[in-house]
């Protein structure tokens, strides 16, 4: 069983599912998404973190860096192709401002976190949301830990990109889940492929296929698109969504408005920002943006609160 | 210990020391002022009491006799001596020649800190050093003023530059709070009337009488009021204090009745305009009660500047003025309990460290009143009533020496007074009632002349003669004690019978529909009462209890004395009018019971506390009582808890557990075991050898924990002595018949409660910065002991140089070591080691009413003082930084609020029986709907509950609206804050307070 690296588990998230929760962050994903909000969860790999904001300017690093790949003379601080991920700087830094992303956990270590804060989850009607990077991308991992969490009663909830196969994951997750947030991002195959690196034919049928079983009795499956200025939010895409959605006979959905925080996590892993320019790429999705994709979507009898 | 700072060292420099160009320049100062008032006519009056001349010396002197010199005042003159003779009443010593320099030229605020923070320190008697001020004021008050007037704007210019426009949204989010209501879900067991418990249906414009005494209380500057302390005054000056007017000594239980009795009789019986009550505590429309026998003379100074400084100004008139300086103020000087204890004691260490404000504060200076008197009783037999107990056990007491008698007696008198008010409270309605044309008024003062009539000399029959009675006894008790935590107790539960017994005599269901409407305004009238009077506050108070009123706490909900559920129609209607009102008085404390009382009343608890922003305090009624397993107290009894001033379990009734006695700060103690008993702020070896961090002494942590707990205890014993000599002089300066009364056993015993007549008797402490020096311990531990990251003296110097020049230490303190709060079983067993220890010592100790001490983690206002007080700490807290308040965790302790929750509920409680404080700052999202907000903060409470934690209290506002509210407080005049168990108007806080509530950490709803 291969073990993933999670990236962190968020304790008392609020906004990931009904109730308290607690998320679990996986790093890895098949897709690849130019506005990815979480884009340390891109690569499966462990990466190293620098934040300028938190570096005190000791100095340690620099003295114990084997490779010599630390320098305030490059933006980013860290040489990563000489880096070798050794992680001593991250040991040595006393602010936190290096750090490793990406740890190594077991389903028991996972498990003793989270299950603390099951009095919460109880009182609540919360749980445990699997989120990432991409869960499913762990079929045996995942599955495992889902049982482990079941096993003591704990609601579960995935939040999914929706490419995976199907059978594997009806035979090793759908059982232990108690509701799937199942993103649809584009509808144009072409433009899923141009954005987020590969085609969405796997994710629409997988979607359909759930959203279908869910109508016959199975757990629930809300679909969501997020709100990306130019590239999701267009009239044309979210019309097709709806109209899609709607065919599927899906009744609810969530739309999740753009944000532009992810840049500066972006910096932090070395990336430097890829906005094509847009300058609503800078900013907070506008709000009368969002209330007319919300309008198409109720216009198409689905609810979006 | 080091000469220069011993409080006990000689006054008088005798030895040859060279005098310094500002001695000189304090000789010419004290010349012209003793010119002033030796030529001044109109000066001159005020050397002179109504039975003769002030006569007194006061010396000044640095600490190394570079200025030494004194002022005396004698038989109407004034004259400056060349040295400080040996007789000297106070003697004003600075720390050095710049001190005195430092104090001519600093503004009052910049006066007091320099008090605190021990530039000036005192020796003697300090009704003089008041006095002395009070004369300094009569030659610079305009001066004074000024400063005070340029303080209070430049504060107003730099915050109105920072945020120079309103944000409205803010100040109107809170207001719209209380316009979506729930409903209940479901009714508990115990109501029997109320369709809907949370009476949703009504809201503050359904009752006009209401809102105009809350926009009195909004606008009325608090007045000082003499009528107390004259009315008093002028019964010992007839009677004698000390002795009779045969020559004998006064038995003091029963002087003091006979004084009170007096008072009683002869105090003005006021009805205020439209109120359903009768009576008031101060003849003012808002007033500030004096109490000279306990720490009354502290105003002294300031009887000329008082209605100008900047935090909490009182109005008072010249002809109050007058008569304190002449009349009443020279006839404490001695008789106050402070000043009692440094004569019979002949100023003792433990005394001195309190004067010192660092390290810990004996609120025994100012009053013992921290109880819950028994108000089921006087309800129930009336004052009369228990009179005839008083003379039952009377006639059967076998004490030969007559002293049970005598005692009685006093209680008796106390009651005798306590009728005679009534009864003229009742022909003062009369009178209104004839007056009053307007026929609803005249038939409601008609209606309160016949109550008053009936309580509280007989029983109580209806609702309305049970909420008088209690209002009225209520004034009696702090006509005999200290308005300083008096607490009012289960008034939920013991006005229950009284509103069924009402309801069930109504006929219609319009009848009891207007009936409930009539039992809310009168809950409301009572609460309105509460705020008629203020505790009178030194300047210097402002900035360590600030804002805080005389927190009289009430206690809601939990279980009966039979253990059953408690919630009942009268929880949710004293729930109402918190939810109404949201005024800082009474301070509201709700108990729930895990597994007993409904999730439908702790929702309500949270939504009242959503829309007041700040109360009621919560509290878990079976980590409570578990807490207090060790006194093995009678399980009715302790079923029958309440809060008492902030958080503090009393049993109500039967127990004086004065659980204030003290504010201790642990960080001291902390401080001190890094330098090896020396305390950095106060320059004073004060505590124990227990090893010095650079000569290597600490070879394990477990050695510097047993300095740390050293010095610890050091503070503890010290603070309980002087607690001790404190009770004595109670026993002898304002033993408290009337109370006596009314706590349980006092009767049977024929004894004072001074003299441990309850039948439950502690003293309880508040311990402060229990977070801060956990924290600090696990750095200490973690980063020298086990990882062997920084060395102890490197260490050490970071924290004397305040981390200035060693920012990745800082860094490393702050970030790399696993603190209370963050989800960490070290830490939380570290903080368990700390609260076992303060247990244990406090438990190790005997007071003087033979009831055991007990050990509390909250910090009422005194967390941003002591931290004001302290310097960096190993934590990485930095100097003059407030600790967190209670035992909060640190902001950066963890992101996630769950950790926090989990890490406070997971203390044992056994450890900390005076109870808690956990603050947590809440804010909901913008577009929520009410059920969802109220869902997750059932959530965190229930679930903190569950988990075993003892209390918690929310603040439902934002960073943001606080800022906005300091900068435009005109917009936030009734917003509400927790400070430390206490509840306060953010806009009456000193600045540094304010500051600290706007840095605690915030987590979104």
């Amino acid at each position: 069983m291969t073990h993933p690296l999670i990236l962190e588990i968020k304790g008392n998230a609020l906004d990931d599912g009904p109730g308290i929760r607690s998320v679990i962050f996986f790093k890895g994903c098949p897709l690849s998404c130019t506005w990815c909000h979480n884009p340390e969860g891109k690569r499966i790999d462990a990466e190293i973190g620098f934040d300028a904001a938190v570096c005190v300017g000791c100095d340690t690093c620099m003295g114990v860096c084997p490779e010599n790949a630390l320098s305030r003379d490059n933006s980013f601080f860290i040489d990563r192709s000489a880096c070798t991920f050794c992680f001593t700087c991250a040991d040595a830094c006393p602010s936190g401002a290096l750090s490793r992303i990406g740890e190594a956990m077991g389903v028991d270590e996972i498990l003793n976190l989270v299950t603390r804060d099951k009095p919460f989850y109880d009182t609540s009607g919360g749980g445990v949301t699997l989120s990432g990077g991409e869960p499913a991308m762990f079929m045996d991992f995942t599955g495992a830990l889902l049982h482990a969490l079941k096993d003591r009663g704990i609601h579960t909830l995935l939040e999914t990109c929706g490419l995976f196969d199907l059978d594997r994951f009806n035979r090793l997750l759908y059982p232990m889940l108690d509701i799937i947030y199942f993103d649809i991002k584009l509808f144009d195959p072409r433009a899923h492929a141009r954005y987020c690196g590969v085609s969405n034919t796997t994710i629409l049928a997988n979607f359909k296929a759930l959203h279908a079983r869910a109508r016959e009795g199975g757990i629930p499956v809300i679909p969501r698109t997020p709100l990306i200025p130019g590239i999701t939010d267009t009239p044309d895409n979210i019309r097709a969504i709806a109209d899609f959605l709607k065919e599927c006979g899906v009744s609810e959905a969530r739309l999740l408005p753009y944000h532009p925080l992810w840049q500066e996590k972006n910096r932090k892993i070395g990336v430097p920002p890829d906005t094509d320019g847009s300058p609503a790429m800078d900013k907070w999705l506008d709000n009368t943006v969002a209330k007319e994709c919300r309008e198409v979507f109720e216009a198409a009898g689905i609810r979006t609160g | 210990m080091l000469f220069k700072t011993d409080p006990a060292a000689p006054l008088h420099t005798g030895e040859k020391s060279t005098k310094s160009l500002i001695h000189l320049l304090v000789r010419t100062l004290l010349h012209t002022v003793a010119a002033s008032f030796n030529f001044r006519p109109g000066l001159r009056r005020y050397l002179k009491t109504d039975s003769g001349w002030f006569d007194f010396t006061v010396g000044i002197r640095t600490e190394s006799g570079s200025v030494a010199t004194a002022v005396r005042f004698r038989e109407g003159k004034v004259r400056v001596l060349r040295e400080i003779p040996a007789d000297c009443d106070i003697t004003l010593i600075f720390a050095s020649d710049g001190a005195v320099r430092k104090l001519l030229q600093a503004t009052p605020t910049e006066q007091i800190f320099m008090l605190m923070k021990s530039d000036l320190r005192t020796v003697g008697n300090q009704s003089y050093m008041n006095l002395f001020f009070f004369y300094l004021s009569l030659l610079l008050h305009k001066k004074q003023k000024k400063l005070m007037a340029r303080e209070k704007n430049d504060s107003r210019k730099a915050l109105q530059k920072s945020s120079p426009t309103a944000n409205t949204a803010f100040s109107d989010e809170l207001r719209r709070r209380s316009v979506s209501r729930m409903r209940a879900e479901s009714r508990d067991p115990g109501v029997r009337y109320l369709a809907d418990p949370y009476l949703s249906d009504y809201s503050l414009a359904d009752f006009p009488r209401i809102g105009s005494f809350l926009e009195t209380h909004f606008t009325v500057t608090a007045e000082v009021c003499p009528e107390r302390p004259r009315l008093v005054t002028d019964w010992y000056k007839q009677n004698g204090f000390e002795t009779d007017g045969n020559g004998d000594p006064w038995m003091p239980e029963l002087r003091q009745a006979y004084a009170f009795k007096y008072l009683m009789e002869n105090r003005r019986p006021i009805i205020r305009k439209n109120d359903l009550i009768a009576g008031t505590t101060t003849t003012k429309e808002i007033g500030v009660v004096v109490y000279p026998d306990s720490h009354g003379t502290m105003i002294w100074s300031e009887l000329l500047t008082v209605p100008h400084r900047c935090l909490n100004p009182y109005g008072i008139d010249r002809e109050t003025v007058d008569l304190l300086h002449k009349e009443i103020f020279p006839y404490w000087i001695h008789r106050n309990f402070k000043e009692w204890v440094r004569e019979k004691y002949g100023s003792p260490l433990c005394q001195a460290i309190d004067e010192r404000f660092a390290v810990y504060f004996i609120w025994k200076q100012a009053a013992l009143s921290h109880t819950i008197p028994d108000f089921p009783k006087i309800l129930r037999l009336g004052a009369k009533g228990i009179i005839d107990e008083i003379r039952g056990q009377q006639a059967a007491s076998e004490d030969d020496t007559g002293t049970q008698k005598t005692v009685l007696e006093a209680m008796a008198l106390c009651l005798e007074g306590l009728v005679a008010y009534g009864e003229n409270l009742a022909s003062q309605a009369e009178t209104d009632a004839a007056a009053e044309t307007e026929p609803k008024r005249k038939a409601e003062l008609a209606h309160l002349a016949n109550i008053c009539r009936q309580v509280p000399a007989q029983p109580a029959r209806t609702l309305d003669e049970a909420v008088n009675a209690i209002w009225i006894t209520w004034i009696g008790l702090h006509m005999e004690n200290t308005n300083a935590g008096l607490s009012l107790g289960r008034l939920d539960q013991w006005l229950q019978p009284y509103f069924e017994a009402d309801m069930a005599a109504l006929e219609t269901e319009k009848q009891r529909q207007d009936y409930i409407t009539h039992a809310i305004e009168m809950v409301a009238c009572f609460y309105m009462r509460c705020t008629d009077h203020l505790p009178l506050t030194p300047d210097l108070a402002n900035w360590y209890f600030g804002g805080s009123s005389s927190d009289q706490a009430i206690t809601l909900g939990g279980v009966t004395p039979q253990g059953t559920d408690a919630v009942c129609d009268m929880t949710y209607i004293f729930l109402k009018v918190t939810e109404m009102l949201s005024i800082r008085d009474p301070n509201v404390n709700a108990r729930f019971h895990p597994g007993i009382n409904s999730d439908a009343y702790l929702k309500r608890l949270c939504e009242v506390n959503l829309i007041t922003a700040a109360t009621p305090s919560l509290h878990n009624d079976a980590a409570v009582m578990t807490s207090l397993e060790e006194f093995n107290y009678a399980p009715e009894d302790l079923r029958n808890w309440s809060a008492t001033g902030c958080v503090e379990p009393t049993l109500s009734g039967r127990h004086i557990g004065h659980t204030n006695f003290q504010m201790l700060n642990m960080v001291a103690a902390l401080e001190m075991a890094i330098h090896d008993g020396y305390h950095p702020l106060m320059k004073w070896k004060i505590g124990p050898d227990t090893g010095a961090v650079e000569k290597g002494d600490f070879k394990t942590f477990d050695r510097f924990f047993d300095a740390f707990c050293e010095q610890f205890g050091f503070l503890i014993d010290q603070s309980v002595e002087y607690n001790n000599m404190l009770g004595i002089a109670h026993q002898y300066i304002r033993p408290t018949p009337l109370l006596s009364s009314l706590i349980g056993d006092c009767i049977e015993k024929g004894k004072d409660v001074t003299h441990g007549g309850a039948r439950y008797n502690s003293s309880g402490a508040a311990c402060i910065g229990l977070a801060d020096v956990t924290d600090s311990l696990m750095v200490i531990k973690k980063l020298v002991f086990e990882d062997n990251r920084v060395g102890f003296a490197e260490l050490k110097k970071a924290v004397d140089d305040n981390f200035a020049n060693d920012p990745a230490l800082y860094a490393m303190v702050t970030k790399k070591v696993p603190l209370f709060g963050s989800g960490s079983d070290e830490a939380v067993e570290m903080a368990d080691r700390v609260t076992r220890f303060a247990h244990d010592r406090y438990k190790s100790h005997t007071n003087y009413r033979g009831g055991p001490y007990t050990a509390g983690f909250w910090s009422m206002s005194n967390h941003v003082i002591y931290g004001t007080l302290s310097g960096a700490l190993p934590s990485g807290k930095l100097a003059g930084k407030p600790f967190t308040p209670g035992l909060t965790p640190e902001p950066h302790a963890s992101a996630n609020l769950l950790d926090n929750i989990r890490d406070v509920a997971r203390l044992n409680p056994r450890h900390m029986n005076n109870n808690i404080a956990f603050n947590v700052k809440v804010v909901p999202g913008g577009d929520d709907r009410r059920e969802n907000i109220i869902e997750r903060m059932f959530s965190y409470v229930k679930t903190y509950f569950d988990m075993g934690g003892m209390q918690m209290q929310m603040n439902v506002v934002t960073s943001e609206t606080l800022k906005d509210a300091m900068a435009h407080p005109e917009n936030y005049r009734n917003l509400l804050v927790r400070i430390s168990g206490y509840n306060a108007y953010f806009v009456t806080l000193n600045s540094d307070l304010q500051k600290e509530l706007i840095e605690r950490a915030e987590y979104g709803l």
